[in-house]
């Protein structure tokens, strides 16, 4: 009898202890357990309305600094990553990986193509914020912030949002990777106006 | 004499219950970590839509409205097959005319428009409407503003006699300060305000203020889940710990010292969510909001919330009753409340224009329309001054940002001075102007920490 109770104690120890461990690292393995590296799928032609589209099915999916692969279940499989840590492999884009695969960019700097990565295929692409501010690569643009529209982006040394809708007031709906306390999400920003975001735009919208 | 090493009975019991243990539950965490991660696409139906607050009597009106729709991620590039209706109607009672809306051929993408009819457009009174827009292939469908007829959008005729021209705006030192009131260095100090941390995540913190008749300034510590607040002439701040999330949030304070703290960043399932603490930071109700949330001020009868889609101010309490999701969109309003039983409506239109009405109960009181050779973004501020309004609007170049103080008057500009951006840290989109009795106070920012200037009206 005293055996058995021994046996289910360890049995029980070694269960909890096993979860929880197996559960912190699963904190930082949605990248392992869920992505791939499939090729991209190249297209001919994509819009803004598309794009938008692509955005919206990645919102909630969460943010992960250097990031750039989600699920679609409306949550971030991989909460409370340490912030100053990166690849811990968790779910979601960072800024600029997020406004990459939104935007359909490639990997190829001197390329405006339009490349379709699937959300659960991990890519960041070659562009930090600060690159996109800088407009650098072939497919992205400076644009005057007076002439930003829905899906035009702003971008700062450290961050990038896209334009979603604009607000009677003048600030503008913003869908962006904001952090991990935020994840992926829409929220109100009065970037327009900040001197330290400038106008970027994606070339090659199939509709201007 | 040989020594043989033998487990207990009693270890090797335990030690065989620890690899049972081990063995079974590493499938079931696996399995419940995959059961954690379904990859369920559903459909979607979004619609936006920039309001026609504040139009001219005299001109067209076309209502847009941009429409996205899917069935999954995979169908993003095919057409979206939703149409819907707007029902407008003259002033803000009686039948609303049902009109269709059309593709708008010439839009990238799904826009549905709807002319107003010039009778109804031009009506003294102006005009109020909502949409209904569906999608057969989503089985989804939207109404703009949520609270559809009962609370439709209002759009106020545009008067003619209150031009104010900018020109162009000539950047530089902005005016000083009548009085700095309050400050505070970046950290985690008793004197202190924090900033958010993250890589990738440029610098948040102090996210929100308030000011009282009295001159108490109080100041949203988000990243350190507190409020500091500085009495008049007090060096040093109170502290009053708060339970928030510790991210980007707006802060309004009722004349009872009630806090309103408007969190935008919200678990899943939920949009946005208010929280009410008392003046000692004691939590008192959480309202769910139903809809994105950018800004909360006190009204008169509690607490509004300019929320998205909509684009209307909705109560989230009122007389100190949390209210439900459709308690909220019922009583949805295009203009912000304010004492007297008036409202306040702000539109930007265009890049270079930026239109105001004040609404007393019998309609519109004022309405003005400023123009600028200088692109102007978001509206800061927007308060009852006098016999009209003091604004505050950004003006902005590709390199270069300011704010413009604007003190209207029934007849036009009264007064005008610019300050200096002081936007280091992001805050929340509208939180960096107040005005108390004749006092602006801007909340500001620098590498070194926050500061809240004081700017007497009456001295310009």
């Amino acid at each position: 009898m005293r055996a058995a109770w021994r046996f289910a104690i360890g049995f029980v120890v070694a269960v909890a202890l096993t979860s929880a461990g197996t559960a912190a690292g699963y904190h930082t393995q949605f990248v392992a357990n869920n992505c791939n590296w499939a090729a991209p799928t190249p297209i001919a032609t994509y819009t803004r309305d598309a794009s938008i589209t692509v955005a919206l099915y990645a919102r909630h999916e969460g943010y992960q600094w250097g990031g750039g692969c989600w699920d679609d279940d409306d949550r971030d499989d991989s909460p409370g990553d340490p912030p100053a840590v990166g690849g811990t492999g968790g779910e979601g884009g960072d800024c600029s990986g997020f406004t990459f695969k939104v935007w359909r960019e490639t990997n190829d700097e001197d390329s405006t193509a339009f490349h379709q990565w699937w959300r659960l295929r991990f890519i960041h692409g070659p562009y930090t914020a600060a690159r996109y501010q800088a407009a650098e690569g072939a497919a992205n643009y400076p644009l005057s912030k007076s002439a930003a529209i829905k899906m035009d982006a702003f971008a700062s040394g450290g961050h990038i949002g896209m334009i979603y809708a604009p607000n009677a007031d003048g600030t503008d709906q913003i869908i962006e990777a904001k952090g991990e306390a935020y994840g992926t999400n829409i929220w109100t920003r009065s970037y327009r106006g900040n001197a330290d975001y400038s106008g970027v735009r994606r070339l090659g919208w199939s509709q201007p | 004499m040989e020594r043989r090493h033998t487990i207990p009975r009693r270890t090797l019991a335990l030690l065989a219950g620890a690899l049972a243990g081990v063995a079974a539950a590493i499938p079931t965490t696996a399995a419940v970590a995959h059961v954690l991660a379904p990859d369920i696409s559903e459909p979607l139906l979004e619609a936006t839509h920039l309001p026609a607050l504040i139009t001219d009597p005299s001109e067209p009106v076309d209502l847009a409205y941009d429409v996205y729709c899917a069935t999954d991620e995979s169908e993003a590039s095919a057409p979206c097959d939703a149409n819907g209706t707007v029902y407008v109607r003259a002033g803000d009672a009686g039948a609303f005319e049902a009109l269709a809306l059309r593709r708008d051929p010439a839009a990238p993408g799904l826009r549905l428009t709807a002319r107003v009819p010039a009778g109804i457009a031009a009506s003294r009174a102006g005009f109020s409407y909502y949409a209904a827009i569906s999608s057969e292939a989503s089985g989804r469908s939207v109404t703009l503003p949520a609270g559809g007829s009962g609370a439709p959008q209002k759009s106020l005729p545009l008067a003619r006699d209150a031009a104010v021209e900018l020109g162009r705006q000539a950047f530089g030192p902005g005016r000083e300060a009548d009085a700095r009131v309050a400050e505070a260095s970046w950290g985690s100090g008793p004197d202190a305000v924090g900033l958010e941390q993250g890589r990738n995540l440029g610098p948040i913190g102090g996210s929100s203020f308030d000011v009282d008749e009295s001159g108490v300034v109080t100041v949203l510590d988000e990243a350190n889940r507190r409020l500091l607040r500085w009495r008049p002439g007090a060096r040093s701040p109170e502290h009053v710990p708060l339970s928030i999330r510790g991210t980007l949030a707006d802060l309004s304070v009722g004349t009872d010292g009630t806090l309103y703290v408007l969190e935008t960043a919200a678990d899943v399932g939920r949009a946005a969510q208010l929280r009410a603490f008392g003046a000692d930071g004691v939590a008192h109700d959480v309202v769910d909001l139903a809809e994105r949330g950018s800004a909360v001020r006190v009204g008169p009868d509690g607490p509004v919330v300019l929320r998205q889609p909509s684009g209307q101010w909705m109560p989230a309490i009122l007389d100190g009753r949390p209210l439900g999701a459709s308690e909220q969109s019922r009583a949805g309003r295009t203009g912000r409340p304010v004492a007297g039983g008036r409202e306040i409506v702000v539109l930007r239109t265009g890049a270079y224009e930026v239109r105001a009405a004040l609404l007393g109960a019998n309609g519109t009181q004022r309405t003005w329309r400023v123009t600028s050779d200088t692109a102007l973004a978001e509206v800061q501020l927007a308060e009852p001054y006098r016999e009209g309004l003091v604004l505050v609007v950004r003006a902005y170049t590709e390199d270069a940002a300011e704010f413009v103080v604007l003190v209207l008057g029934h007849k036009g500009l009264v007064g005008r001075f610019s300050l200096d951006a002081n936007d280091w840290a992001e805050t929340a989109p509208v939180s960096r102007f107040r005005l108390a009795g004749s006092s602006l106070y801007q909340l500001g920012s620098t590498p070194d920490g926050i500061f809240v200037d004081r700017f007497d009206l009456e001295v310009q």
